[in-house]
């Protein structure tokens, strides 16, 4: 799955560390989403579109 | 100064290791030693089975404190990479110990003590845990 977070987070000035805390996740989680490489659980894609203040399907596109 | 964990569930899980486990296990190698080493002692009956009990406390130990920490983890990422690591570690366990059998079976290999199944598990978990998460670097 694709996402922009790595564009949100740079527009905010944010390190991954940063959002990491904002998200009560660790940097490695944050990583591994940005990277496309793990897909966040729902709650936790809720949880980054509320931050961003923005919708699930602005942020993660599917592939498919 | 002092680690810095990926999470408090992670910390959690590594303080009960540390002086939950730690301390069984010790008593475990330090009987073993005493009672058997030194002592020459055999235990029959009742004490046989305490002692058998006590000393599978280091393999159940372990894997309640993997589940307590799966059940307790709020991260998605770090849950499943230990999720991961532990299907990794069973499967492998499983083909080298079926591997082995067949191979004892055909008196290729001499028989092994059962009781080394664990530490495999726990070899094998560990490896998978350390590519597991080299490839989500």
């Amino acid at each position: 799955m694709k996402n922009r977070l790595r564009v949100l987070r740079a527009e905010r000035e944010w390190s991954q560390a940063d959002l990491a805390e904002r998200l009560e996740v660790s940097r490695q989680s944050v990583n591994a989403i940005e990277t496309g490489k793990y897909d966040p659980s729902l709650p936790l894609a809720f949880k980054v579109a509320r931050l961003f203040e923005t919708t699930i399907e602005a942020i993660f596109t599917d592939e498919a | 100064m002092g680690f810095k964990f990926n999470s408090p569930a992670e910390g959690r899980f590594n303080d009960r290791m540390l002086f939950i486990m730690m301390p069984i296990f010790t008593a475990v190698v330090f009987l073993g030693w005493w009672g058997f080493g030194y002592h020459h002692f055999h235990p029959t009956g009742i004490l046989a089975y305490l002692f058998a009990t006590l000393a599978s406390l280091t393999a159940i130990g372990p894997i309640l404190l993997i589940g307590l920490y799966i059940a307790e983890e709020k991260d998605d990422f770090l849950r499943s990479i230990y999720t991961q690591s532990m299907l990794w570690g069973i499967g492998a366990t499983l083909i080298v110990t079926t591997f082995w059998g067949f191979l004892e079976t055909l008196d290729l290999v001499p028989h092994e003590n059962p009781v080394y199944v664990f530490t495999l598990f726990a070899f094998f978990m560990g490896i998978a845990r350390a590519l597991i998460k080299w490839r989500y670097r």
